[in-house]
């Protein structure tokens, strides 16, 4: 460590660093003088328990990794320290000399879900009004957007579970799609395992035989990329079972005659020949959703795919045909993955996306949100490229890009090509306080606060707005993101909109912003939060005791009825083929957080997962000659990439399973299809079609390890 | 450029999704489309009749294709198309008009085979009261209207459609007799055995089964009144459902020249030989195959809607792999590829289980699976299914193709301890090892170490395994 040790508040509530769960924790320094985090017991999500991650989380805090100082790269392509003052200086020169050249357009922001609220908020303001570019999109991208746009279809609002976490233990059967909760939001299982206490019984649809499917009363096993036939089928056979509620049908939807005949093709045997699922638990997992207090959860499995907004609204279609959205301990909702996944998507760092869930293509949302922000309409910029588009014209189109709380060389598919981009630019800045993958390739690295140095607001998994606070104040040369995205607009004559005392004062502007949009925050504030235990959007007037159940009167069509959307099976963006006979997907280990970018850090955690796995069949196995713990080479159409193989019967014989919170030659992404869903511009992480094959072993070594066993 | 015609003769389930399939690749760019239906009403989806003949309304089981905008397509409905004029690329209708085409698209489908039986027409040439061919959407609307809890029906043929309806109607409360023609059920479908253990099962649901059979007469003036089998027996009826298959639809084109076998013939681009002529569905014949069956059409209509749109105009058709699934509930039924093996290496697994009346058999060439039947238990059919559609080499032990992970296993193991994700087997291991408290577990495996929350289930895990060591 450098400098003098920070100032220390006393012990802390704040919330993890991770993941959408933001289970409570209490902050503290030991005795030790070391930073620890310890589960809240009196936070209503977490209940006192919590992860291994984030029971390890204070150890980012102890790092001597840790950035202190800007860095600028030089001429002979190391990194050398300088002021803020200089970096900044530079990058704002640079930014508009760029734009000069090349147009406001050729300088594009990239933010993230890990981001506070009002982060996410002022980096969409600053892309809009300080640079002017259409180009700023975040790896929510990635993670929610396919469940995004399916909910605001079907329900015309997209909160990611429109009821609290704890319904779940009222539920009588829960269906998880494609999600390994049991790994990925360990302590959400308190719930299940109390709901299973009062009889209640979990179904699982994974390709995976996961933890979480280990524990489940069903699991459909089903072929990557059949999601939408399993959920027409299932639909399909209600219908034929009668197990559908004809009264809900007419009161609360409208379209359910398309939905009945579009799936009237997914036939029992249909669905059983495509997705590999036997009939007859077709028909056990149809009797027991259409029983009263039934919930549908999904998580990227069936999202992750060039149809994820598809089959988002086929699970919808099926949960409101049996009636369930809206009444209690029932329902469809999605499992956010990052952070603040959730208030992340609502801000406006998603390229379509004004404060408050509002539209950038819609003229009243336009006006309203260019008034508040003192504009005039016309110069509120329109919607640019999505994140992978926009990281795959890199160098091209655009020529500088500002990169905050993401790691995008490892996220982003095909990230051999996104590499190149990041090298092709003008100008990468990369906010964040460690060098990653990403911050290699950067021009500048700007350290930034961590989670327990910084105050804000998240918004979890439920919608429930909560209040980030820190433990110590930053260290010596590290600033937070929002005050480097202020300096940089003063630096380009927009300091008027930029003035902000604290990040109170943010918020507040936030909460403006959001009146009379989707996502209404205007009568939160941190007092509220803090006296609530959290806030559920929308909360629009300082009496309001925000909303924990959406859809029990009304969904958000202006009818206030919700929309069956007739959905149709297409093939995966690449299907295996004579070449590449085999589905590859991606996925987490529990002791990892996405790009790895933090939890690899964490030595107990690197030490429980030291790098990612190939996992095969046993009988692919047999048939490839791979043997366990050996390396294989993993081919795709973009790359090849060595992985050590785990030989398990937790996988289907036609799948390979690798996980992508590793970086460089052991990123998975450097593998995965690019391809996008049309709406949603979600790109297919979950399949794509590959091989696999020993590594050969070189003659010389070969002749070695003979000698050493003589 | 102006469009050019496209016709498609028939808007039965072929039809009405090759028009699906050309809207859903843009093909009203380069035609303008116009379907000739004969029928007045819309497509069905004929996979669901059983449901209608079950009670549900006919509505039900209208197939609505999936683009919703039919706008640029224009309909003939309740018009037939008497004949193609090929040379002057003309249809002629039954209403005397000539309509030009350029591409004309057949999709007639197929009509119910119906056996000759002395006895069968009244003498004014029509089915008599209470014969049905079970085939149509109105066929399946009347027979349910005919059926009466305590009567009697026969039901001629035992195949897939022929014991769907049988067991409807034995569920309406009619007494119920199928009677078929070769020596055991399915007999597209079914090996003798497979046959006979389906026989075993529909019977125990009530109804009864005499193969190897035919109906010689069919009594009665006006109204059926009973049948007599070729063996002499007679059995009284008032209704004969007869669900024979289907004969391809071939009229028309055997009328316009257009070569035929039993169906329209066919090649790889679904073209038959006459330019500009193409036929699909059940009244074509593809490489001496005509399916009746919902997804070879569907495979048909995909690859030809390729071609014609221009998306993918190297789409070729190269036949259809059937797997047949029996739809009654409580008798499990599901067969694909060859019933019996047929080159002297060819392996076949059978496991015959009598008293349970399962039956299951794969049979495998080079290691891959080109039949599978199974009566009974459907465990790995799904896995049979998969394997046989992709060729896939298959497990050293082929058994393995029919085993399933028992749930049972899977429930047992689990985190227990999500902080420091401690699974119950090692938890459970730690106590055979000696630990007799929840402190010492925690210290042996770090279960109950974080939040510790699983502490009380930790506790209750320790208790049952002792319990369980002392009722041992």
């Amino acid at each position: 460590m450098t400098g003098t040790r920070p100032r220390v508040f006393p012990e802390v509530r704040s919330h993890c660093p991770y993941c959408a769960f933001q289970c409570g924790m209490t902050l503290s320094v030991g005795s030790d003088g070391l930073p620890e985090a310890k589960a809240d017991p009196s936070f209503p999500v977490n209940n006192g328990q919590m992860c291994i991650k984030g029971f390890t989380s204070g150890q980012l805090l102890q790092r001597s990794d840790r950035l202190h100082h800007p860095l600028k790269k030089n001429v002979s392509g190391s990194f050398v320290k300088v002021s803020w003052d200089q970096a900044l200086d530079e990058i704002s020169e640079r930014i508009i000399n760029i734009q000069r050249t090349n147009g406001p357009d050729s300088i594009a922001c990239f933010g993230s879900g890990a981001l506070t609220n009002e982060k996410a908020y002022l980096l969409g303001k600053f892309a809009r009004v300080a640079l002017r570019t259409r180009m700023i999109d975040y790896n929510g991208r990635y993670c929610m957007s396919s469940a995004a746009a399916g909910q605001n279809r079907s329900f015309g609002i997209d909160r990611g579970l429109p009821f609290p976490v704890a319904d779940i233990a009222g539920a009588k059967t829960v269906m998880l799609w494609g999600s390994n909760l049991a790994d990925t939001l360990p302590p959400i299982m308190q719930y299940f395992e109390r709901m299973r206490e009062a009889g209640g019984r979990i179904i699982v649809v994974d390709p995976r035989l996961t933890p979480t499917a280990r524990q489940a009363d069903l699991h459909l096993q089903l072929t990557p990329g059949s999601d939408v036939i399993l959920a027409n089928g299932l639909l399909h056979l209600a219908i034929e079972m009668k197990r559908i509620d004809q009264t809900y049908i007419r009161s609360r939807t409208v379209g359910f005659e398309q939905v009945r005949s579009a799936v009237s093709r997914y036939t029992p045997d249909r669905v059983e020949r495509v997705c590999g699922i036997g009939i007859d638990k077709l028909r056990q997992a149809v009797i027991w959703l259409s029983e009263e207090r039934s919930m549908l959860l999904s998580g990227r499995g069936p999202e992750q795919q060039i149809k994820g907004v598809d089959g988002v609204c086929a699970m919808i279609n099926l949960m409101l045909a049996m009636g369930h959205v809206g009444k209690p301990f029932s329902g469809y909702g999605t499992l956010t993955g990052q952070g603040n996944g959730q208030g992340g998507r609502e801000h406006g760092q998603k390229s379509d996306q004004l404060p408050g869930y509002r539209s950038i293509e819609n003229l009243n949302d336009r006006q309203e949100i260019a008034r508040f922000w003192g504009i005039p309409e016309t110069e509120l910029p329109r919607k640019g490229l999505s994140a992978v588009e926009m990281l795959r014209s890199l160098g091209q189109q655009i020529r500088g890009l500002l990169v905050f709380g993401s790691n995008v060389a490892v996220a982003t598919p095909d990230s051999g090509h996104v590499e190149s981009g990041l090298q092709a630019l003008d100008l990468l800045v990369v906010a964040d306080s460690f060098l990653n993958e990403t911050s290699q390739y950067a021009d500048f690295v700007l350290p930034v606060t961590q989670w327990a140095e910084e105050e804000g607001t998240m918004t979890n998994l439920e919608g429930r707005v909560i209040h980030r606070r820190p433990l110590v104040e930053p260290p010596e040369g590290v600033r937070t993101d929002w005050w480097i995205l202020c300096e940089l607009a003063k630096r380009l004559g927009r300091s008027e909109q930029f003035n902000f005392l604290d990040v109170k004062d943010i918020f507040e502007e936030l909460a403006n912003a959001t009146r009379g949009g989707p996502a209404d925050y205007s009568g939160i504030d941190y007092d509220k939060i803090d006296r609530n235990d959290g806030v559920f959007w929308p909360c629009p007037s300082k009496d309001h005791p925000g909303t924990p159940r959406l859809f029990a009167d009304r969904f958000f069509h202006e009818d206030g009825l919700a929309r069956f959307v007739p959905v149709e099976h297409r093939p995966a963006g690449e299907m295996p083929d004579q070449t590449y006979p085999l589905y590859l997907t991606t996925g987490r280990y529990k002791e990892q957080y996405n790009s790895g970018a933090q939890t690899r850090k964490v030595v107990s955690l690197r030490s429980a997962r030291p790098m990612p796995c190939a996992q095969v069949h046993p009988r692919l196995a047999e048939r490839l000659g791979l043997e366990e713990g050996e390396p294989a080479i993993v081919r795709t159409r973009r790359a090849a990439a060595e992985f050590i193989v785990q030989i398990t019967t937790d996988i289907r014989p036609d799948t390979i399973f690798i996980p992508f919170h590793y970086g460089g030659k052991e990123a998975v992404n450097q593998l995965t299809n690019p391809v996008l869903d049309p709406v949603s511009r979600m790109p297919e992480y979950k399949i794509c079609a590959a091989r696999i094959e020993p590594k050969p072993t070189e003659p010389d070594l070969l002749e070695d390890s003979d000698y050493g066993q003589a | 450029m102006a469009k050019r015609k496209l016709v498609i003769i028939g808007n039965g389930m072929a039809g009405a999704k090759l028009l699906e399939d050309l809207l859903l690749r843009h093909a009203t760019r380069r035609y303008s489309i116009e379907v000739y239906g004969e029928e007045s009403v819309p497509a069905y989806n004929r996979v669901l009749l059983g449901r209608v003949l079950a009670g549900e309304d006919g509505d039900a089981i209208r197939f609505e294709p999936s683009v919703q905008d039919v706008s640029d397509v224009q309909f003939h409905r309740g018009l037939r198309v008497d004949q193609i004029d090929t040379m002057a690329r003309q249809l002629h209708t039954s209403d005397g008009q000539k309509h030009p085409y350029d591409l004309a698209v057949i999709s007639t489908g197929s009509r119910a085979f119906i056996p000759r039986m002395e006895g069968l027409m009244t003498s004014e040439g029509s089915l008599k009261v209470g014969v049905y061919a079970y085939r149509t959407l109105d066929d399946a609307m009347s027979i349910r209207s005919a059926a009466r809890a305590g009567g009697n029906a026969i039901v001629l043929g035992g195949g897939l459609l022929g014991l769907e309806g049988a067991k409807v109607l034995a569920d309406s409360g009619m007494h119920v007799t199928v009677v078929h023609l070769a020596g055991h059920l399915m007999e597209r479908q079914l090996d003798p055995q497979a046959g006979e253990t389906l026989k075993q099962r529909i019977m125990d649901m009530g109804l009864f089964v005499r193969c190897g059979r035919t109906i010689s007469r069919i009594h009665g003036d006006s109204s059926i009144q009973g049948v007599t089998l070729d063996d002499g027996t007679f059995l009284p009826a008032e209704m004969l459902v007869i669900a024979c298959g289907i004969r391809p639809r071939i009229d028309l084109a055997q009328q316009s020249g257009i070569p035929v076998n039993r169906g329209i013939i066919v090649n790889d681009t679904l073209a038959t030989a006459i330019p500009g002529i193409y036929a699909i569905g059940e009244c074509a014949e593809h490489a001496g195959q005509v399916y009746g069956m919902v997804q070879p059409i569907f495979e048909q209509c995909s690859v030809l809607a390729d071609i014609l749109s221009g998306e993918k105009p190297t789409s070729r058709y190269r036949g259809s792999r059937l797997y047949a699934r029996l739809k009654i509930a409580g008798v499990e039924v599901a067969s694909m590829g060859v019933l019996e093996p047929e080159l002297p290496d060819d392996e076949v697994i059978q496991i015959t289980e009598n008293r349970k009346k399962h039956y299951r058999k794969l049979i495998v060439r080079h290691d891959r699976l080109i039949g599978a039947m199974f009566v009974g238990d459907p465990t790995g059919a799904a896995a049979a299914i998969q394997a046989f559609d992709r060729g896939e080499p298959l497990p050293t032990n082929r058994l393995e193709l029919l085993c399933e992970p028992s749930s049972s296993t899977r429930k047992t193991d689990r985190d227990v301890c999500n902080c420091k994700q401690v699974r119950l087997s090692v938890i459970r291991q730690a106590i055979q090892n000696g630990c007799d408290s929840v402190e010492s577990i925690a210290a042996c495996t770090g279960a109950g170490t974080g939040c510790g929350s699983c502490r009380s289930e930790i506790s209750r895990i320790l208790n049952d395994t002792q319990l369980a060591s002392v009722g041992r």
